[in-house]
Protein backbone atom coordinates (compact mmCIF):
# COMPACT_ATOMS: atom_id res chain seq x y z
CA UNK A 1 0.00 0.00 0.00
CA UNK A 2 1.30 3.42 -0.83
CA UNK A 3 1.60 5.61 2.19
CA UNK A 4 0.15 9.08 1.87
CA UNK A 5 2.91 11.56 2.71
CA UNK A 6 2.45 14.03 5.52
CA UNK A 7 2.74 17.72 4.74
CA UNK A 8 5.22 19.04 7.25
CA UNK A 9 6.49 22.51 8.02
CA UNK A 10 9.69 22.65 10.07
CA UNK A 11 10.25 25.91 11.97
CA UNK A 12 13.54 26.49 13.75
CA UNK A 13 16.01 29.35 13.88
CA UNK A 14 18.88 26.88 13.44
CA UNK A 15 19.24 26.74 9.67
CA UNK A 16 21.44 23.65 9.69
CA UNK A 17 18.92 21.84 11.80
CA UNK A 18 16.06 22.71 9.47
CA UNK A 19 18.10 21.57 6.48
CA UNK A 20 19.21 18.22 7.91
CA UNK A 21 15.90 17.47 9.54
CA UNK A 22 13.99 18.24 6.35
CA UNK A 23 16.28 16.05 4.25
CA UNK A 24 15.77 13.20 6.63
CA UNK A 25 11.99 13.56 6.71
CA UNK A 26 11.88 13.83 2.92
CA UNK A 27 13.95 10.70 2.69
CA UNK A 28 11.23 9.07 4.80
CA UNK A 29 8.75 10.08 2.12
CA UNK A 30 7.17 13.15 3.66
CA UNK A 31 6.59 16.48 1.97
CA UNK A 32 8.61 19.03 3.88
CA UNK A 33 9.09 22.77 3.90
CA UNK A 34 11.43 24.55 6.26
CA UNK A 35 11.56 28.12 7.57
CA UNK A 36 13.61 29.91 10.23
CA UNK A 37 11.15 32.12 12.10
CA UNK A 38 7.66 32.27 13.52
CA UNK A 39 6.63 34.99 11.09
CA UNK A 40 7.77 32.98 8.07
CA UNK A 41 5.84 30.04 9.47
CA UNK A 42 2.62 32.07 9.57
CA UNK A 43 3.25 33.37 6.07
CA UNK A 44 3.67 29.88 4.68
CA UNK A 45 0.51 28.69 6.41
CA UNK A 46 -1.46 31.44 4.62
CA UNK A 47 -0.77 29.90 1.25
CA UNK A 48 0.14 26.26 1.80
CA UNK A 49 -1.74 23.29 3.13
CA UNK A 50 0.22 21.87 6.05
CA UNK A 51 -0.77 18.88 8.20
CA UNK A 52 1.81 19.22 10.94
CA UNK A 53 4.07 22.07 12.02
CA UNK A 54 7.21 21.04 13.90
CA UNK A 55 7.96 24.13 15.90
CA UNK A 56 11.03 25.10 17.91
CA UNK A 57 10.11 26.82 21.16
CA UNK A 58 13.13 29.02 21.58
CA UNK A 59 13.55 31.38 18.68
CA UNK A 60 14.49 35.05 18.53
CA UNK A 61 11.64 37.44 17.74
CA UNK A 62 8.35 35.62 17.77
CA UNK A 63 9.02 32.53 19.85
CA UNK A 64 7.42 29.12 19.47
CA UNK A 65 4.69 29.67 22.03
CA UNK A 66 3.59 32.93 20.42
CA UNK A 67 3.68 31.34 17.01
CA UNK A 68 1.63 28.42 18.26
CA UNK A 69 -0.96 30.75 19.69
CA UNK A 70 -1.25 32.52 16.35
CA UNK A 71 -1.43 29.24 14.41
CA UNK A 72 -4.23 27.99 16.62
CA UNK A 73 -6.08 31.27 16.29
CA UNK A 74 -5.87 31.32 12.51
CA UNK A 75 -6.05 27.60 11.67
CA UNK A 76 -6.98 25.58 14.72
CA UNK A 77 -7.00 22.41 12.69
CA UNK A 78 -3.27 22.51 11.91
CA UNK A 79 -1.42 20.20 14.28
CA UNK A 80 1.74 21.38 16.04
CA UNK A 81 4.56 19.38 17.59
CA UNK A 82 6.86 21.43 19.78
CA UNK A 83 10.61 21.01 19.94
CA UNK A 84 12.49 22.06 23.03
CA UNK A 85 16.20 22.24 23.65
CA UNK A 86 15.49 23.07 27.24
CA UNK A 87 14.36 19.73 28.52
CA UNK A 88 12.02 21.37 31.00
CA UNK A 89 8.42 20.42 30.69
CA UNK A 90 7.05 23.78 31.79
CA UNK A 91 7.02 25.55 28.42
CA UNK A 92 6.03 22.35 26.72
CA UNK A 93 3.18 22.10 29.15
CA UNK A 94 2.09 25.63 28.35
CA UNK A 95 2.18 24.65 24.70
CA UNK A 96 -0.01 21.63 25.29
CA UNK A 97 -2.54 23.83 27.02
CA UNK A 98 -2.57 26.03 23.95
CA UNK A 99 -3.43 23.03 21.82
CA UNK A 100 -0.12 21.61 20.65
CA UNK A 101 -0.38 17.93 19.78
CA UNK A 102 2.79 16.97 21.65
CA UNK A 103 6.36 17.95 22.33
CA UNK A 104 9.82 16.50 21.90
CA UNK A 105 13.17 17.18 23.51
CA UNK A 106 16.08 18.01 21.27
CA UNK A 107 17.83 15.95 20.09
CA UNK A 108 14.72 13.91 19.48
CA UNK A 109 14.51 10.19 19.08
CA UNK A 110 13.56 9.75 15.44
CA UNK A 111 11.27 6.78 15.99
CA UNK A 112 9.46 8.75 18.65
CA UNK A 113 9.11 11.62 16.26
CA UNK A 114 7.72 9.49 13.44
CA UNK A 115 5.10 8.06 15.79
CA UNK A 116 4.04 11.48 16.92
CA UNK A 117 3.89 12.74 13.36
CA UNK A 118 1.60 9.88 12.46
CA UNK A 119 -0.55 10.58 15.52
CA UNK A 120 -0.80 14.24 14.67
CA UNK A 121 -1.75 13.55 11.10
CA UNK A 122 -4.43 11.14 12.26
CA UNK A 123 -5.90 13.61 14.68
CA UNK A 124 -6.04 16.24 11.98
CA UNK A 125 -7.80 13.84 9.60
CA UNK A 126 -10.37 13.01 12.25
CA UNK A 127 -11.02 16.66 12.94
CA UNK A 128 -11.47 17.33 9.25
CA UNK A 129 -13.87 14.43 8.99
CA UNK A 130 -15.90 15.72 11.89
CA UNK A 131 -16.04 19.20 10.43
CA UNK A 132 -17.15 17.78 7.10
CA UNK A 133 -19.93 15.84 8.74
CA UNK A 134 -21.04 18.80 10.80
CA UNK A 135 -21.06 20.97 7.69
CA UNK A 136 -23.06 18.58 5.67
CA UNK A 137 -25.52 18.21 8.55
CA UNK A 138 -26.01 21.92 8.86
CA UNK A 139 -26.25 22.12 5.10
CA UNK A 140 -29.00 19.53 5.14
CA UNK A 141 -30.78 21.29 7.94
CA UNK A 142 -30.59 24.54 6.10
CA UNK A 143 -31.85 23.03 2.91
CA UNK A 144 -34.60 21.32 4.95
CA UNK A 145 -35.72 24.71 6.14
CA UNK A 146 -35.80 26.01 2.67
CA UNK A 147 -38.17 23.43 1.37
CA UNK B 1 30.88 43.36 83.47
CA UNK B 2 33.37 40.76 84.48
CA UNK B 3 32.66 40.99 88.19
CA UNK B 4 29.04 39.90 87.95
CA UNK B 5 29.91 36.28 87.60
CA UNK B 6 32.50 34.66 89.83
CA UNK B 7 35.82 34.73 88.02
CA UNK B 8 37.52 31.35 88.03
CA UNK B 9 41.26 31.15 88.38
CA UNK B 10 43.70 28.29 88.37
CA UNK B 11 46.53 28.89 90.78
CA UNK B 12 49.70 26.93 90.10
CA UNK B 13 52.62 26.98 92.54
CA UNK B 14 54.83 24.32 94.06
CA UNK B 15 55.09 26.06 97.43
CA UNK B 16 52.02 24.86 99.30
CA UNK B 17 52.01 27.50 102.00
CA UNK B 18 52.35 30.38 99.56
CA UNK B 19 49.73 28.96 97.22
CA UNK B 20 47.17 28.32 99.92
CA UNK B 21 47.60 31.74 101.46
CA UNK B 22 47.19 33.43 98.10
CA UNK B 23 44.17 31.29 97.31
CA UNK B 24 42.50 32.35 100.53
CA UNK B 25 43.12 35.97 99.84
CA UNK B 26 41.67 35.67 96.35
CA UNK B 27 38.67 33.73 97.53
CA UNK B 28 37.89 36.45 99.98
CA UNK B 29 37.66 38.75 96.97
CA UNK B 30 35.03 36.50 95.39
CA UNK B 31 37.38 34.70 93.02
CA UNK B 32 36.81 30.98 92.60
CA UNK B 33 40.21 29.33 92.87
CA UNK B 34 41.40 25.94 91.70
CA UNK B 35 44.84 24.87 92.78
CA UNK B 36 47.63 22.80 91.29
CA UNK B 37 51.09 22.10 92.68
CA UNK B 38 52.89 21.52 89.39
CA UNK B 39 52.57 21.92 85.64
CA UNK B 40 51.27 18.47 84.95
CA UNK B 41 48.43 18.64 87.43
CA UNK B 42 47.68 22.16 86.18
CA UNK B 43 46.97 20.76 82.75
CA UNK B 44 44.85 17.99 84.25
CA UNK B 45 42.90 20.54 86.25
CA UNK B 46 42.25 22.67 83.17
CA UNK B 47 40.89 19.67 81.37
CA UNK B 48 38.38 19.10 84.16
CA UNK B 49 37.67 22.72 85.07
CA UNK B 50 38.40 25.11 82.24
CA UNK B 51 39.10 28.63 83.51
CA UNK B 52 39.75 31.94 81.85
CA UNK B 53 42.80 32.86 83.87
CA UNK B 54 45.74 30.88 85.23
CA UNK B 55 48.12 32.39 87.73
CA UNK B 56 51.36 30.44 87.67
CA UNK B 57 54.75 30.37 89.28
CA UNK B 58 57.64 30.31 86.82
CA UNK B 59 60.09 28.36 88.93
CA UNK B 60 58.68 24.92 89.51
CA UNK B 61 60.31 21.52 89.62
CA UNK B 62 59.46 19.28 86.64
CA UNK B 63 57.65 21.28 83.99
CA UNK B 64 58.41 24.90 84.73
CA UNK B 65 55.99 27.77 84.29
CA UNK B 66 57.02 28.64 80.73
CA UNK B 67 56.75 25.07 79.53
CA UNK B 68 53.39 24.68 81.17
CA UNK B 69 52.22 27.90 79.65
CA UNK B 70 53.17 26.68 76.18
CA UNK B 71 50.97 23.63 76.73
CA UNK B 72 48.11 25.76 78.03
CA UNK B 73 48.34 28.10 75.04
CA UNK B 74 48.24 25.13 72.75
CA UNK B 75 45.40 23.18 74.38
CA UNK B 76 43.32 25.95 75.93
CA UNK B 77 43.85 28.99 73.72
CA UNK B 78 41.14 30.95 75.54
CA UNK B 79 42.98 30.80 78.88
CA UNK B 80 45.13 33.80 79.79
CA UNK B 81 48.22 33.20 81.92
CA UNK B 82 49.65 35.54 84.55
CA UNK B 83 53.15 34.54 85.60
CA UNK B 84 54.64 34.94 89.04
CA UNK B 85 58.39 35.43 89.07
CA UNK B 86 61.08 35.58 91.72
CA UNK B 87 61.81 39.08 92.92
CA UNK B 88 64.93 39.75 90.86
CA UNK B 89 63.93 37.75 87.80
CA UNK B 90 62.73 40.37 85.33
CA UNK B 91 64.07 38.31 82.41
CA UNK B 92 61.75 35.47 83.31
CA UNK B 93 58.80 37.81 83.15
CA UNK B 94 59.82 39.29 79.83
CA UNK B 95 60.45 35.89 78.33
CA UNK B 96 57.01 34.91 79.58
CA UNK B 97 55.30 37.82 77.88
CA UNK B 98 57.15 37.06 74.68
CA UNK B 99 55.84 33.52 74.93
CA UNK B 100 52.28 34.75 75.28
CA UNK B 101 51.69 35.46 78.97
CA UNK B 102 49.12 38.12 79.71
CA UNK B 103 51.50 39.73 82.20
CA UNK B 104 53.87 38.92 85.04
CA UNK B 105 54.09 39.93 88.68
CA UNK B 106 57.07 39.72 90.95
CA UNK B 107 56.85 37.95 94.23
CA UNK B 108 55.93 38.89 96.84
CA UNK B 109 52.53 39.49 95.30
CA UNK B 110 50.38 42.42 96.23
CA UNK B 111 46.80 41.15 96.31
CA UNK B 112 45.14 44.26 94.95
CA UNK B 113 47.57 44.33 92.08
CA UNK B 114 47.04 40.68 91.22
CA UNK B 115 43.30 41.09 91.44
CA UNK B 116 43.45 43.88 88.91
CA UNK B 117 45.51 41.81 86.55
CA UNK B 118 43.18 38.85 86.95
CA UNK B 119 40.18 40.94 85.98
CA UNK B 120 41.97 42.41 82.99
CA UNK B 121 43.09 38.99 81.86
CA UNK B 122 39.59 37.68 82.36
CA UNK B 123 38.10 40.40 80.18
CA UNK B 124 40.66 39.77 77.48
CA UNK B 125 40.00 36.07 77.55
CA UNK B 126 36.27 36.55 77.27
CA UNK B 127 36.67 39.04 74.50
CA UNK B 128 38.97 36.76 72.60
CA UNK B 129 36.57 33.90 73.07
CA UNK B 130 33.78 35.98 71.57
CA UNK B 131 35.96 37.02 68.69
CA UNK B 132 36.88 33.44 67.95
CA UNK B 133 33.22 32.39 68.04
CA UNK B 134 32.31 35.25 65.79
CA UNK B 135 35.03 34.38 63.32
CA UNK B 136 33.94 30.77 63.34
CA UNK B 137 30.36 31.75 62.67
CA UNK B 138 31.31 34.14 59.94
CA UNK B 139 33.42 31.52 58.27
CA UNK B 140 30.60 28.96 58.38
CA UNK B 141 28.19 31.50 56.98
CA UNK B 142 30.53 32.52 54.22
CA UNK B 143 31.11 28.92 53.30
CA UNK B 144 27.37 28.33 53.16
CA UNK B 145 26.77 31.37 51.03
CA UNK B 146 29.58 30.47 48.71
CA UNK B 147 28.04 27.04 48.23
CA UNK B 148 24.59 28.48 47.63
CA UNK B 149 25.96 31.02 45.20
CA UNK B 150 28.02 28.44 43.43
CA UNK B 151 25.00 26.19 43.07
CA UNK B 152 22.81 29.02 41.84
CA UNK B 153 25.29 30.13 39.23
CA UNK B 154 26.02 26.54 38.35
CA UNK B 155 22.31 26.02 37.78
CA UNK B 156 22.01 28.95 35.40
CA UNK B 157 25.18 27.97 33.68
CA UNK B 158 24.04 24.37 33.40
CA UNK B 159 20.77 25.36 31.76
CA UNK B 160 22.55 27.60 29.29
CA UNK B 161 25.21 25.07 28.45
CA UNK B 162 22.71 22.24 28.11
CA UNK B 163 20.60 24.26 25.74
CA UNK B 164 23.55 25.36 23.67
CA UNK B 165 24.72 21.78 23.41
CA UNK B 166 21.34 20.24 22.67
CA UNK B 167 20.91 22.30 19.52
CA UNK B 168 24.13 21.27 17.78
CA UNK B 169 23.49 17.75 19.05
CA UNK B 170 20.16 17.79 17.28
CA UNK B 171 21.86 18.83 14.05
CA UNK B 172 24.47 16.09 14.39
CA UNK B 173 21.76 13.60 15.15
CA UNK B 174 19.61 14.53 12.15
CA UNK B 175 22.60 14.63 9.82
CA UNK B 176 23.72 11.19 10.95
CA UNK B 177 20.19 9.86 10.63
CA UNK B 178 19.93 11.28 7.14
CA UNK B 179 23.20 9.64 6.11
CA UNK B 180 21.97 6.38 7.47
CA UNK B 181 18.84 6.59 5.35
CA UNK B 182 20.95 7.36 2.27
CA UNK B 183 23.16 4.35 2.91
CA UNK B 184 20.10 2.14 2.92
CA UNK B 185 19.09 3.25 -0.57
CA UNK B 186 19.55 0.84 -3.45
CA UNK B 187 21.99 3.19 -5.21
CA UNK B 188 24.30 3.01 -2.22
CA UNK B 189 24.23 -0.68 -1.64
CA UNK B 190 27.32 -1.27 -3.76
CA UNK B 191 29.14 1.79 -2.56
CA UNK B 192 32.75 1.23 -1.43
CA UNK B 193 33.28 1.10 2.34
CA UNK B 194 29.54 0.90 2.83
CA UNK B 195 29.75 -1.05 6.07
CA UNK B 196 32.42 1.18 7.50
CA UNK B 197 30.31 4.22 6.85
CA UNK B 198 27.45 2.56 8.59
CA UNK B 199 29.59 1.65 11.55
CA UNK B 200 30.97 5.16 11.89
CA UNK B 201 27.50 6.65 11.77
CA UNK B 202 26.38 4.26 14.47
CA UNK B 203 29.18 5.57 16.69
CA UNK B 204 28.04 9.12 16.07
CA UNK B 205 24.50 8.25 17.07
CA UNK B 206 25.66 6.46 20.17
CA UNK B 207 27.75 9.41 21.25
CA UNK B 208 24.90 11.81 20.64
CA UNK B 209 22.77 9.74 22.98
CA UNK B 210 25.51 9.81 25.59
CA UNK B 211 25.89 13.57 25.44
CA UNK B 212 22.14 13.95 25.51
CA UNK B 213 22.01 11.99 28.74
CA UNK B 214 24.43 14.43 30.32
CA UNK B 215 22.55 17.50 29.19
CA UNK B 216 19.27 16.02 30.37
CA UNK B 217 20.70 15.31 33.81
CA UNK B 218 22.06 18.84 33.90
CA UNK B 219 18.71 20.28 32.95
CA UNK B 220 17.02 18.19 35.58
CA UNK B 221 19.22 20.01 38.00
CA UNK B 222 18.96 23.42 36.46
CA UNK B 223 15.53 24.54 35.48
CA UNK B 224 12.41 23.14 37.03
CA UNK B 225 10.26 26.09 37.95
CA UNK B 226 6.89 24.52 37.25
CA UNK B 227 6.94 21.25 39.11
CA UNK B 228 3.68 19.36 38.93
CA UNK B 229 2.54 18.28 42.37
CA UNK B 230 -0.09 15.69 42.95
CA UNK B 231 -1.09 13.00 45.36
CA UNK B 232 0.66 9.70 44.91
CA UNK B 233 0.78 6.35 46.60
CA UNK B 234 4.40 5.48 47.43
CA UNK B 235 3.74 1.87 46.63
CA UNK B 236 2.78 2.80 43.08
CA UNK B 237 5.83 4.96 42.68
CA UNK B 238 8.13 2.20 43.87
CA UNK B 239 6.47 -0.28 41.52
CA UNK B 240 6.98 2.11 38.63
CA UNK B 241 10.63 2.53 39.51
CA UNK B 242 11.13 -1.22 39.65
CA UNK B 243 9.46 -1.55 36.28
CA UNK B 244 11.58 1.17 34.74
CA UNK B 245 14.76 -0.37 36.14
CA UNK B 246 13.87 -3.85 34.96
CA UNK B 247 15.85 -3.59 31.76
CA UNK B 248 19.07 -2.45 33.40
CA UNK B 249 18.58 -4.97 36.20
CA UNK B 250 18.18 -8.04 34.03
CA UNK B 251 21.08 -7.00 31.82
CA UNK B 252 23.26 -6.83 34.93
CA UNK B 253 21.83 -9.99 36.48
CA UNK B 254 20.64 -8.10 39.53
CA UNK B 255 17.32 -8.49 41.31
CA UNK B 256 15.41 -5.32 42.06
CA UNK B 257 12.54 -5.84 44.46
CA UNK B 258 10.29 -4.23 46.98
CA UNK B 259 11.26 -5.29 50.47
CA UNK B 260 8.56 -5.08 53.09
CA UNK B 261 5.06 -4.14 52.28
CA UNK B 262 4.05 -1.35 54.62
CA UNK B 263 0.52 -0.08 54.61
CA UNK B 264 -0.27 2.65 52.16
CA UNK B 265 1.72 5.84 52.33
CA UNK B 266 0.36 8.78 50.41
CA UNK B 267 2.36 11.84 49.49
CA UNK B 268 1.59 15.17 47.97
CA UNK B 269 4.71 15.74 45.93
CA UNK B 270 6.29 16.08 42.50
CA UNK B 271 6.18 12.45 41.33
CA UNK B 272 8.24 13.05 38.23
CA UNK B 273 11.20 14.39 40.19
CA UNK B 274 10.91 11.95 43.03
CA UNK B 275 10.83 9.13 40.52
CA UNK B 276 13.96 10.51 38.89
CA UNK B 277 15.67 10.42 42.28
CA UNK B 278 14.68 6.82 42.95
CA UNK B 279 15.68 5.71 39.49
CA UNK B 280 19.08 7.32 39.94
CA UNK B 281 19.54 5.52 43.27
CA UNK B 282 18.37 2.16 41.96
CA UNK B 283 20.52 2.56 38.88
CA UNK B 284 23.55 3.24 41.09
CA UNK B 285 22.69 0.24 43.21
CA UNK B 286 22.49 -2.04 40.22
CA UNK B 287 25.79 -0.71 38.90
CA UNK B 288 27.44 -1.44 42.24
CA UNK B 289 26.28 -5.07 42.31
CA UNK B 290 27.78 -7.98 40.46
CA UNK B 291 25.67 -10.77 39.00
CA UNK B 292 23.40 -12.20 41.65
CA UNK B 293 23.26 -8.92 43.56
CA UNK B 294 20.14 -7.44 44.98
CA UNK B 295 18.67 -3.96 45.21
CA UNK B 296 15.71 -3.59 47.50
CA UNK B 297 13.34 -0.72 48.00
CA UNK B 298 11.38 -0.10 51.12
CA UNK B 299 9.46 2.82 52.48
CA UNK B 300 7.81 3.98 55.61
CA UNK B 301 6.19 7.02 57.13
CA UNK B 302 5.94 8.71 60.43
CA UNK B 303 3.74 11.74 61.04
CA UNK B 304 4.54 14.24 58.35
CA UNK B 305 7.49 12.47 56.81
CA UNK B 306 7.96 9.64 54.39
CA UNK B 307 11.22 7.76 54.04
CA UNK B 308 12.32 5.61 51.16
CA UNK B 309 15.30 3.30 51.38
CA UNK B 310 17.28 1.93 48.48
CA UNK B 311 19.55 -0.83 49.68
CA UNK B 312 22.04 -2.81 47.63
CA UNK B 313 24.44 -5.69 48.17
CA UNK B 314 27.08 -4.04 46.00
CA UNK B 315 30.75 -3.18 46.50
CA UNK B 316 30.05 -0.28 48.84
CA UNK B 317 31.62 3.15 48.93
CA UNK B 318 35.06 3.68 50.49
CA UNK B 319 35.23 6.30 53.24
CA UNK B 320 37.29 8.73 51.23
CA UNK B 321 34.63 8.77 48.51
CA UNK B 322 31.65 9.11 50.79
CA UNK B 323 32.10 12.86 51.09
CA UNK B 324 32.49 13.30 47.39
CA UNK B 325 29.70 11.26 45.85
CA UNK B 326 27.28 14.20 45.93
CA UNK B 327 29.70 16.47 44.08
CA UNK B 328 28.79 17.20 40.48
CA UNK B 329 30.77 15.10 38.00
CA UNK B 330 32.24 12.84 40.65
CA UNK B 331 32.15 9.35 39.27
CA UNK B 332 34.17 6.17 39.59
CA UNK B 333 32.68 4.75 36.43
CA UNK B 334 34.76 4.54 33.25
CA UNK B 335 34.46 7.43 30.77
CA UNK B 336 31.20 7.38 28.92
CA UNK B 337 29.52 5.18 31.48
CA UNK B 338 28.63 7.70 34.17
CA UNK B 339 27.96 11.42 34.22
CA UNK B 340 28.64 11.78 37.92
CA UNK B 341 25.53 13.93 38.07
CA UNK B 342 23.05 11.34 39.33
CA UNK B 343 23.48 11.90 43.03
CA UNK B 344 24.16 15.59 42.72
CA UNK B 345 20.91 16.11 40.88
CA UNK B 346 19.05 13.74 43.17
CA UNK B 347 20.12 15.55 46.32
CA UNK B 348 19.21 18.84 44.73
CA UNK B 349 15.73 17.56 43.91
CA UNK B 350 15.17 16.09 47.35
CA UNK B 351 16.24 19.37 48.96
CA UNK B 352 13.81 21.25 46.73
CA UNK B 353 11.05 18.94 47.88
CA UNK B 354 11.94 20.00 51.41
CA UNK B 355 13.65 16.74 52.32
CA UNK B 356 17.09 15.27 52.76
CA UNK B 357 19.15 12.24 51.82
CA UNK B 358 21.44 10.02 53.89
CA UNK B 359 23.89 7.34 52.95
CA UNK B 360 25.40 4.44 54.86
CA UNK B 361 27.88 2.11 53.27
CA UNK B 362 30.22 -0.75 54.08
CA UNK B 363 32.89 -1.68 51.61
CA UNK B 364 32.29 -5.19 50.35
CA UNK B 365 28.86 -5.37 51.98
CA UNK B 366 26.61 -2.82 50.39
CA UNK B 367 25.06 0.59 50.57
CA UNK B 368 21.86 2.14 51.85
CA UNK B 369 20.53 5.43 50.58
CA UNK B 370 17.68 6.91 52.54
CA UNK B 371 15.49 9.68 51.18
CA UNK B 372 13.23 11.59 53.54
CA UNK B 373 10.60 13.91 52.17
CA UNK B 374 7.74 15.75 53.78
CA UNK B 375 4.45 14.04 53.01
CA UNK B 376 3.12 17.40 51.96
CA UNK B 377 5.53 19.23 49.68
CA UNK B 378 4.64 22.76 48.57
CA UNK B 379 1.11 22.80 47.23
CA UNK B 380 0.58 23.24 43.57
CA UNK B 381 -1.13 26.13 41.80
CA UNK B 382 -4.58 25.87 40.25
CA UNK B 383 -3.59 23.86 37.22
CA UNK B 384 -4.39 20.59 38.90
CA UNK B 385 -8.13 21.20 38.80
CA UNK B 386 -8.17 20.83 35.07
CA UNK B 387 -8.63 17.09 34.63
CA UNK B 388 -7.74 16.98 30.98
CA UNK B 389 -4.58 18.78 31.64
CA UNK B 390 -3.60 16.55 34.50
CA UNK B 391 -3.79 13.49 32.29
CA UNK B 392 -1.56 15.15 29.82
CA UNK B 393 0.91 16.06 32.53
CA UNK B 394 1.07 12.49 33.68
CA UNK B 395 1.68 11.39 30.16
CA UNK B 396 4.47 13.92 29.83
CA UNK B 397 6.06 12.70 32.99
CA UNK B 398 5.96 9.11 31.96
CA UNK B 399 7.60 9.88 28.72
CA UNK B 400 10.16 12.26 30.15
CA UNK B 401 11.19 9.58 32.41
CA UNK B 402 11.94 7.19 29.62
CA UNK B 403 13.92 9.89 27.94
CA UNK B 404 15.96 11.22 30.82
CA UNK B 405 15.93 9.26 33.97
CA UNK B 406 16.35 5.63 33.16
CA UNK B 407 19.87 4.71 32.28
N1 LIG C 1 24.90 2.29 45.59
C1 LIG C 1 26.19 2.59 45.38
N2 LIG C 1 27.17 1.70 45.67
C2 LIG C 1 28.47 2.01 45.46
N3 LIG C 1 28.90 3.20 44.96
C3 LIG C 1 27.98 4.13 44.67
C4 LIG C 1 26.59 3.89 44.85
N4 LIG C 1 25.92 5.02 44.48
C5 LIG C 1 26.85 5.89 44.08
N5 LIG C 1 28.09 5.38 44.17
C6 LIG C 1 29.35 6.06 43.84
O1 LIG C 1 29.10 7.43 43.67
C7 LIG C 1 29.51 7.87 42.37
C8 LIG C 1 28.63 8.99 41.89
O2 LIG C 1 27.31 8.51 41.65
P1 LIG C 1 26.37 9.34 40.67
O3 LIG C 1 25.06 8.68 40.60
O4 LIG C 1 26.38 10.77 41.08
O5 LIG C 1 27.12 9.27 39.28
P2 LIG C 1 27.36 7.97 38.41
O6 LIG C 1 26.45 6.89 38.84
O7 LIG C 1 28.82 7.69 38.41
O8 LIG C 1 26.93 8.48 36.98
P3 LIG C 1 25.43 8.34 36.34
O9 LIG C 1 24.50 8.62 37.46
O10 LIG C 1 25.39 9.32 35.26
O11 LIG C 1 25.35 6.93 35.87
C9 LIG C 1 29.50 6.61 41.54
O12 LIG C 1 30.35 6.70 40.43
C10 LIG C 1 29.94 5.55 42.55
O13 LIG C 1 31.32 5.57 42.71
MG1 LIG D 1 16.04 27.68 18.75
MG1 LIG E 1 24.33 7.29 39.06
Amino acid sequence: MVRVPINILVVDDEEDFVEMFSLRLEEMGEIVKGVNSGQECLDVLESTDVDVVILDIKMPGMDGIETLREIKRRRPITEVILLTGHGTTDTAVEGMKLGAFDYLNKPADFKDLMEKLEGARKRKAEQEERIRKAESRSLMRRSGNLF
Amino acid sequence: MSTEKAVKVLLVDDEDAFRQALAKRLERRRIEVFQAADGKSALEALKAFPVNVAVMDVKMPGMDGLETMACIKRDFPDTEVILLTGHAAVEDGIAGIRAGAFDYLQKPVETENLLNKIHQAYDKSRHQHDLAKEAELREALEKQMATAERLASLGTLAAGVAHEINNPLAIISEAAGYLQLLLKKDECREMPFHDRFEKAIEKIEKSVKRARRTTMQLLGFAGQPDAVYREIELDDLVEEVILLAAGQASAAGVTVAKEKNPSSVTLWTDPHRLRQVLINLVSNGIAACGRGGRVSLSFDSSNDWATIQVKDTGHGIPKENLERIFEPFFTTKPPGKGTGLGLFVSLDIVKRLGGDMQVKSKVGKGTIFQVSVPRLSKTCPGVCNDIDWRDKARELERRDNHGTGAH
